[in-house]
């Protein structure tokens, strides 16, 4: 018997071992987690140190999954690790605080659950998400049994998500295509959605609901592909699934329900001799319709007038009735003037925009003359086709979001797709080595791209949000506000613009009201104090409100940082938006220069 | 669960995880103990019982695993909610490593006496070169290097800093204020704090000097007033420009209880 240790490991041929290959994924994570903190540091500009780190995480894992030898483990390993490490992306982004949009109103919910025991506890910035309580409810066990914080335990929640995603992607992948070098170029292909390497990573209910709904897909496929006798384990996991995903995430819950009423009709339309899996649809449908009309009535009013101005936005643009968006710009007045996104990283984007099509023209032929007989290998395409139909909404001004929110579902079939277009290209015969360094570099784009064109340019590296001086941690004022109402006024209720709202409410513990609804917007940005401001106040119990001079208050994305002058976060209103509450007069409670915190109870 | 010994190991496994997170004060530890209980053993009790006698793979296996434990997790959070106690600490332990124990025993049942035992994952892994072990542990140590310096504030020269200055009656009786000031400038600075009560409650002021983040808070009587409410004023003036109103709060106490 050979001991195992002088068995010769495979995958060697190209000089990237596994280690070797994990080794330089971790430098290029410390390269990203460097780029950040010099960027947080305020000393140099560091976007390209960052893209460095990244394409060392990235492009060694590509070239490998490119090749012909590493082993169904080894492919797998490859595929975790990338998840493993582009999710280390996003952890280095920032410190100790959730700092993503969404980040701060799952963290108020599941901190409310740790403190009330019970879910459903009342969101003040998105109250829909208290009703979908499945992310905030696990992370709740994390939270009670190790005495983590919400950013501990989230951080690690959505970590395990994201490895479930990788390896049930890679397996789903497996399964239909048959071959594990295609189920690892397919998840490596899925890392350039563009709401993959920030957006999907950040902790929000989707981060769990997605990956959750490709283990439903993987069971499906593996149930669909064993023998009728053996359905019943496959079919417990999906069941289970679906019920999990309806209380983590509205949309992914009405994506499942669409998918498996697609099959039913295709499996009857199509006449497949296995039992036709209408039991999931109907239960995926009446769960997620039933959850909407029993639990999350709110949703309706949150997500539908979304889609409705979507679809409005689609027929005013096309019809010219209004201007189309201008790409790699934000959707909604940005408070700041926030810096473009460079003439060259446009072009990349827009080049792996190219280079997926064109993956999907090539692929699409051949997985159509293997697949054409298989229902989910043919939504799949079909997805990727409505991918890049979904693309052009993202010129229309109040669509955009909802193509980029879709993108991540159609992604998934786009992937598939691609894994055909990828074998064409990486097929046995002259030039191998040099076709796989071409398809490492493309995929590098496809990635680039999708990081790009998913979140915005002046903030692919960190802010500061914490800082040192003379050795003392101090706080940016957003920051150093919520801390003292955490601590000085602990359950009281805010209105304020929305960088402060989402801080006030985490980690400052306290229900704090911005946006429109009710129109705190209005309130917090004028210059001038009217009668319908103090009725609103008052109907609503907002003893407090929030001013604060920064234009970059109104950012959901950056409102949170120190002020760099020159930099970012340095343009202000009119001094009227924070004197006209002191013209009433009413006491100022906190008093940080830019940001001024006013109690409207306490008047002369 | 005689006979099998992966789902004797499991079911005490959870029993120990769920002591250990509930009974020991060790955050470290209790982390240690959790991510198990949560994130894996409920998932393969659930696996041992849904696919008995199934041929999985070990990495396919691994995968359901975590995949169901999550589910669970989810689940377990709503099923919880139903109960007065709610979500708990103790609740989910006795509620996860309940779900452990059953699942278990439910899948040694099912299995049977003299039934095949299942492979372990790492059977068939092949047992690192020193030269592998090497390098992934250092990937390891730069991978906690990388989130550690994410965590670690570091000096932000260009960053704006700024003083803040705040007052809040000291209880609910209102008879003094609390006025604190707090530094977040780059750099030692120096104040002048003026507060002033009320017409005849005269004022009081303090020099002070301020490291960066350091806060220094004054308590200051209010006499009631005979009628009406009593202003308390406080205002911050930088020691190199006197003359310049630097912040400025304010308070009329007692507070009103209810919008006017």
């Amino acid at each position: 018997m050979v001991p195992a240790r002088l068995i010769k490991p495979k995958g060697t041929g190209d000089g990237l071992s596994l280690p070797l290959i994990a080794l330089l994924a971790a430098i290029g994570l410390l390269i990203v987690s460097i780029a950040n903190a010099l960027s947080r540091a305020t000393v140099i500009e560091t976007t390209l140190l960052y893209w460095a780190g990244l394409l060392l995480i990235a492009l060694p894992i590509f070239y490998k999954l490119s090749s012909k030898e590493p082993s169904y483990r080894q492919r797998f390993f490859l595929v975790l690790l990338l998840g493993l490490a582009l999710y280390g992306v996003k952890v280095v982004h920032d410190g100790i605080y959730f700092t993503f949009t969404d980040e701060f109103v799952h963290a108020y919910n599941a901190e409310s659950i740790a403190r009330h025991h019970h879910l459903y506890y009342f969101n003040s910035i998105i109250p829909t998400t208290a009703h979908y309580p499945g992310l905030e409810g696990a992370t709740s066990a994390l939270m009670m049994l190790t005495g983590m914080s919400s950013y501990g335990a989230g951080t690690i929640l959505v970590g395990a998500a994201r490895l479930t995603f990788m390896a049930a992607l890679f397996f789903l992948f497996a399964r239909l295509s048959g071959s594990s070098r295609g189920a690892g170029l397919g998840v490596a292909i899925y890392t350039g959605s563009s709401n993959f390497l920030y957006w999907g990573a950040q902790f929000s209910y989707e981060s769990l609901a997605l990956p959750l709904m490709v283990v439903a897909l993987m069971a499906f496929a593996e149930r669909e592909a064993g023998p009728l006798e053996r359905r019943t384990p496959w079919t417990l996991l999906i069941v289970l699934g679906i019920l999990a995903i309806t209380i983590t995430h509205h949309l992914t819950s009405y994506g499942l329900a669409l998918l498996f009423v697609a099959l039913a009709v295709m499996y009857r339309a199509m006449k497949i001799e296995r039992p036709n899996p209408w039991p999931l649809a109907l239960l995926a449908t009446g769960a997620a319709v039933g959850w909407l009309l029993i639990a999350a009535r709110q949703t309706v009013g949150y997500l539908f007038p979304v889609l409705g101005d979507a679809i409005k936005a689609i027929w005013s643009t096309a019809s010219g009735e209004s201007a189309p968006r201008t790409l790699f710009h934000q959707s909604s007045t940005v408070a700041e003037n926030v810096g473009v996104t460079p003439l060259a990283a446009r072009g990349l984007a827009l080049f792996a925009v190219l280079i997926l099509l064109a993956a999907m023209v090539v692929g699409i032929r051949q997985a159509w003359r293997r697949h054409r007989d298989e229902p989910l290998p043919l939504l799949l395409m079909a997805a990727a086709v409505v991918f890049f139909g979904a693309l052009g909404l993202r010129f229309a001004p109040a669509a955009w979001e909802t193509g980029n929110r879709a993108g991540e579902f159609l992604f998934l079939g786009l992937a598939f797709v691609a894994i055909y277009g990828a074998a064409e290209l990486l097929r046995s015969g002259p030039n191998l080595q040099r076709r796989r360094l071409l398809f490492t570099v493309a995929l590098g784009v496809v990635l680039f791209g999708g990081v790009i064109s998913g979140w915005p340019w002046d903030v692919q590296t960190a802010r500061p949000l914490q800082a040192t001086a003379d050795g003392h941690e101090i706080d940016s004022e957003s920051l150093a506000l919520a801390k003292f109402a955490e601590q000085r006024l602990d359950g009281s209720r805010f209105a304020a613009p929305e960088a402060e709202a989402r801080t006030l409410v985490n980690p400052g513990g306290q229900v704090a009201f911005s946006g429109q609804g009710p129109d705190i917007e209005d309130i917090v940005n004028t210059e001038a104090f009217q009668d319908w401001q103090f009725a609103v106040l008052s109907k609503n119990h907002l003893p407090y409100v929030v001013a604060d001079r920064r234009l970059a208050s109104g950012d959901s994305i950056r409102g949170y940082y120190f002020t760099v002058p020159g930099r970012y976060n340095d343009a202000l209103r009119e001094k009227g938006v924070v004197h006209k509450f002191s013209q009433l007069p009413v006491a100022r409670v906190w008093d940080g220069g830019r940001i001024v915190l006013y109690d409207l109870k306490d008047r002369p | 669960m005689r006979g099998h010994r992966d789902l004797a190991i499991a079911a005490a496994a959870a029993v120990v995880c769920a002591l250990v997170a509930c009974l020991v004060p060790l955050e470290i530890v209790r982390v240690v103990a959790a991510l198990p209980l949560t994130l894996y053993l409920p998932g393969f009790a659930l696996v041992a019982v849904a696919f008995d006698g199934e041929d999985l793979a070990p990495l396919k296996r691994l995968t359901i695993e975590v995949a169901a434990s999550l589910i669970l997790l989810v689940l377990c959070a709503f099923l919880l909610n139903v109960f007065p106690f709610g979500l708990t600490t103790v609740s989910w332990a006795v509620l996860l490593a309940l779900l452990v124990i059953a699942g278990c025993s439910w899948a040694a049942r099912r299995r049977g006496p003299g039934s095949r035992p299942r492979g372990s994952l790492f059977a068939s892994f092949v047992r690192p070169s020193t030269r592998s072990a090497l390098l992934v542990g250092a990937a390891i140590l730069i991978g906690a290097v990388s989130i550690a310096l994410a965590q670690k504030p570091l000096p932000a020269k260009h960053a704006a800093g700024y003083t803040a200055l705040w007052m809040l009656p000291t209880d609910a009786e209102e008879d003094a204020v609390v006025v604190g000031v707090q530094s977040n400038q780059q750099d030692s600075a120096a104040y002048r704090l003026r507060i002033g009560i009320g017409r005849g409650g005269g004022s009081h002021t303090y020099r002070l000097k301020l490291d960066p983040g350091e806060e220094r808070t004054f308590e200051v009587p209010v006499p009631p007033a005979s009628t009406g409410r009593t202003l308390a004023v406080a205002s911050l003036y930088r020691a190199g420009r006197p003359e310049d109103l630097f912040r400025r709060v304010t308070r009329w106490l007692p507070r009103q209880p209810s919008f006017p």
